[in-house]
């Protein structure tokens, strides 16, 4: 069976190319800017936790914010924060190779980009196993549990994007040298250049998200 | 979370010399019936099993912890898993989750042969205007088992001091039925109409990306039978707000109330996030910004606040759940957290939820007013603006929730000022109704009046409205019955009266069946007395002093809670008029309704009924906006025939055809 779904649709409906341009052009922008509104979502969630640790700590309740300064375990925070930024900057260069052509390139990278980002899972849920605090014991603890929750979501969703991408341009590119440059697997691989982009844009996200937390619960 | 937009790519096989021939789908035709597929039943019996999966799962987890069990004795683990778990089960059962596993590994999209008869509205449909449909059905249901609820609390509401419930059971009805109407009122234009009419009225052959359209009905479907579960949890007593601390103090229904809002959420942001994109993507050629219907308008700035004010609402309910499972503290003063936490976080999606609710009527009854006026929408670039506007202002008036509580005095009157600032692009919208009105000759036709109706009942929401924005009138009516008739009359009066219009417009093209006119306006008269015979004495009974969300009141407050009463058990027998009409007229007595009975210019009705499959044979050019009625000789709206092809072909010669919306 063809890796690509040589158009499902209507028996019958004919198509323009004029039309298939135009709504492939549609869909390519779809992709843009849904990823921008994405990335809109997901920052006003965690501008939430924001807003939680910033309101908790200037309240400082019953002297509870922080009492006797404990943190998270400071290493294993750090090596998430360094992971998530190595796989942010790693698909990155990924995309750049892409662009360039070196799909073999943007695929090595984007595996290495997923097995961290499991990593990253795992270390965040490993973490919260070593903590040195009750959830309940303060305003920074509990911001620091629904920090841990929220991350490992991002993360995995995050990571969940650029594996069924992986998984798709591999399919793409043996169909491609199976069938050619059918006009439908044409299609398919500039939806999936338009994802990548998107992708990328995205885990660069995660990688700023990971790193303005890490201030806020690390350092400050 | 791959972005696909889920186009069909073209086959590549040419036809003729047209073009290029969707072939049929790739699956294999099957003569298997229709039920043994996945449907609702499956997504049923996927929810149970998840749910049992889940509670089992909470047990093993937290029942040898302390302080796991809440007020109720429930482990609240096993609770909140099992709700979790359940819809989990019910989106697997249903088949939505069939493509996010598939791709996986690396599988394209199969898009199923479109289905035709009853079934297909018990499935997990790409299509919109199948998703639209679905939305209304769950739509009314919602409607009518939260209106149910408002008779069991004016009932309560008789007499002072004898009662029907106890004061337990009589709060549990309360948060039920605001919470239930909150959820429902927050998708009910988006939802049906939205979905169904957006892509119409844009030229478009489908959305942007329908799988996550598909995904959001699923997730209110499932936000429904999660708020249910509240009762026989226990409810919960904190009313549709779920303030802490008794939030975190409460039975297991609020572990309903929390998980609940947070599916509802996440449907409402891929609602949201789909109709956002469409519109800016997916409008034909020629639909430049200026020719967007302003029904489409109001639908993206409601999706603007969809996808960015309701996010904070899952988070703050994330926390909440924490609060009530992990043990966290986030809304426990005397821990380190902050009751007034939960406040802010609420009320900065909460306000910007009354635009959700309020932007969508108004965009109905702005497309319906030139219709019924023949007349072009007065200031309709006005109109747009007022509708940006005011979802840019919500977002900056949270605070004023919190005049009471939670907020230093010194910030009060900026919050005043940005609360009042907001009723001037709201002024906007309802001066380009009153515009469009002035010296028309209007045709009184059952939309229209749920339109005029929309109009009378929001002006007294809305200056009373203004009246609680100032913090001297807001401290003093603060947590009582004036409140509650203020929303009552812009929520219910506004949005409502402008869904059943729109309901009563649109269902000649939804369903290709006309409501019966005679029993419409009956509908609507009925509604519109006993609405304000149910909810103006309110006003009355609050500034006496009567609270919100207390079982008993002083003697002398009987009448007017009775006439309250009395108008709320006639404005619900208003509803089965409505429900009657519907069964007669779509069931018992079918009639086929013209292809546009009103005569409009919309784009929407220039296309067959029932709308084919992609709605339009070309992708048209559009020429025109929608709204030139009065003109001898107006030029035609869009191009519907010739399509693409013939337009990008005339494009040099006619650049005003502006074919590139972007």
């Amino acid at each position: 069976m063809s890796a690509i779904n040589p158009a499902p649709g209507i028996p019958g409906l004919i198509e323009s190319p004029e039309e298939a341009e135009y709504e492939l052009r549609a869909a390519e922008g779809s992709v843009w800017t849904g990823t921008r509104l994405a990335i809109g979502i997901v920052a006003f969630a965690f501008a939430g936790l924001a807003f939680a640790y910033f309101y908790l700590r200037s309240a400082n309740n019953d002297q509870s914010w922080r009492p006797h300064g404990v943190t998270a375990p400071t290493d294993i925070g750090t090596s998430i924060v360094a992971l998530t930024i190595a796989a942010g900057a790693l698909a990155l260069l990924g995309n750049v190779r892409l662009r360039r052509g070196l799909r073999a390139d943007w695929q090595v990278a984007g595996w290495t980009v997923v097995a961290t980002g499991l990593l990253v899972v795992a270390l965040q849920i490993w973490e919260l196993t070593r903590l040195r605090f009750f959830p309940g014991s303060s305003g920074y603890a509990s911001c620091f549990i629904g920090w841990a929750a929220m991350n490992i979501a991002l993360v995995l969703g995050a990571t969940y994007w650029i594996e069924t991408l992986l998984a798709r341009g591999l399919r793409l590119r043996r169909a491609l040298v199976e069938e050619g440059a059918t006009p439908a697997a044409l299609s398919a691989e500039r939806l999936f250049r338009a994802n990548a982009e998107g992708c990328t844009l995205f885990w660069g996200f995660t990688a700023a998200v990971a790193a303005f937390f890490w201030l806020l619960f690390y350092i400050f | 979370m791959t972005i696909d937009s889920g186009r069909r790519p073209a086959a590549g096989e040419p036809v003729g010399d047209v073009g290029v021939t969707r072939p049929g789908p790739t699956r294999r035709p099957t003569s298997r019936p229709a039920w043994l597929g996945q449907h609702l039943g499956t997504a049923v019996v996927g929810a149970v099993a998840g749910y049992a999966v889940g509670h089992w799962l909470g047990n093993q987890i937290a029942s040898a912890y302390p302080n796991t069990a809440g007020a109720s004795g429930l482990n609240d683990t096993a609770v909140v898993l099992g709700l979790a778990f359940g819809v989990v089960g019910w989106l697997a059962g249903i088949g939505a989750l069939n493509y996010p596993l598939a791709k996986l590994v690396g599988r394209e999209p199969v898009t199923p042969e479109p289905q035709q008869g009853w079934m297909r509205y018990f499935k997990y449909s790409t299509d919109h205007k199948v998703v639209g449909m679905q939305y209304l059905v769950t739509v009314l249901v919602f409607f009518f088992t939260a209106g149910l609820l408002a008779m069991a609390i004016r009932t309560e509401l008789l007499t002072p001091a004898n009662h029907f419930f106890g004061p337990d059971i009589y709060i549990a009805v309360v948060g039920e039925h605001g919470t239930m109407m909150m959820m429902m009122a927050s998708s009910a234009v988006v939802g049906p109409l939205g979905n169904y009419l957006v892509p119409l009225m844009i030229g478009s052959r489908r959305t942007a990306f329908p799988r996550v359209e598909a995904a959001s009905y699923w997730f209110f479907a499932a936000g429904y039978l999660v708020i249910l579960t509240a009762l026989p949890l226990g409810g919960f007593p904190t009313g549709w707000t779920g303030y802490a601390p008794l939030q975190t103090q409460s039975a297991g229904g609020m572990d309903s109330y929390l998980v609940g809002f947070g599916v509802i959420g996440i449907g409402m942001i891929l609602a949201g996030f789909n109709l956002a994109v469409t519109i800016i993507h997916f409008r034909a050629p020629g639909m430049t910004w200026n020719r967007v219907p302003v029904f489409v308008w109001s639908m993206l700035a409601t999706a603007a606040l969809l996808t960015l004010a309701t996010p904070t609402l899952v988070a703050a309910g994330l926390f909440g759940v924490l609060d009530r499972t992990a043990q966290t503290a986030f809304y426990v003063t005397e821990h380190g957290g902050s009751q007034f936490l939960w406040q802010n976080l609420f009320w900065f999606f909460g306000h910007p939820e009354v635009y959700i609710m309020a932007l969508p009527g108004f965009g109905i009854v702005a497309e319906m007013l030139p219709v019924f006026t023949r007349k072009p929408l007065f200031g309709y670039r006005v109109a747009a603006a007022g509708m940006l506007g005011v979802a840019l202002l919500s977002f900056f008036v949270w605070q004023h929730h919190l005049f009471q509580s939670g907020i230093n005095p010194d910030m009060r009157p900026l919050f005043m000022l940005t609360t009042e600032l907001i009723s001037i692009p709201t002024g906007f919208i309802f001066l380009v109704g009153l515009g469009t009105l002035y010296k028309a000759r209007i045709r009184m036709e059952v939309p229209m009046l749920f339109a005029l109706g929309m109009y009378f009942n929001f002006l007294i929401g809305g200056v009373t409205g203004v009246f609680l924005s100032d913090v001297p009138v807001n401290v003093t009516v603060h947590g009582s019955f004036f409140v509650m008739a203020h929303f009552h009359y812009t929520i219910m009066g506004g949005l409502i009266f402008a869904l059943f219009g729109g309901i009563y417009y649109w269902t000649p093209k939804m369903t290709g069946r006309m409501l019966d006119q005679k029993w419409g306006k009956i509908h609507f008269w009925t509604m519109f007395v006993f609405f304000n015979l149910t909810f103006f004495p309110l006003f009355i009974v609050g500034l006496l002093g009567q609270p919100r969300r207390v079982f008993e009141y002083a003697a002398n407050l009987q009448v007017w809670n009775d006439i309250s009463s009395t108008g709320a058990f006639l404005l619900g027998a208003s509803f089965l008029i409505f429900v009657g009409n519907v069964v007669w007229t779509m069931v018992i007595n079918p009639r086929t309704a013209p292809a546009n009975p009103w005569a409009s210019n919309g784009l929407e009705w220039q296309t067959p009924t029932p709308v084919p499959y992609f709605n339009f044979e070309r992708i048209p050019v559009v020429l025109n906006d929608p709204y030139h009625y009065g003109d001898p000789e107006p030029a035609p709206v869009a191009d519907l025939g010739a399509g693409l092809a013939m337009a990008v072909a005339g494009a040099t010669a006619d650049p005003s055809t502006g074919l590139d919306p972007r």
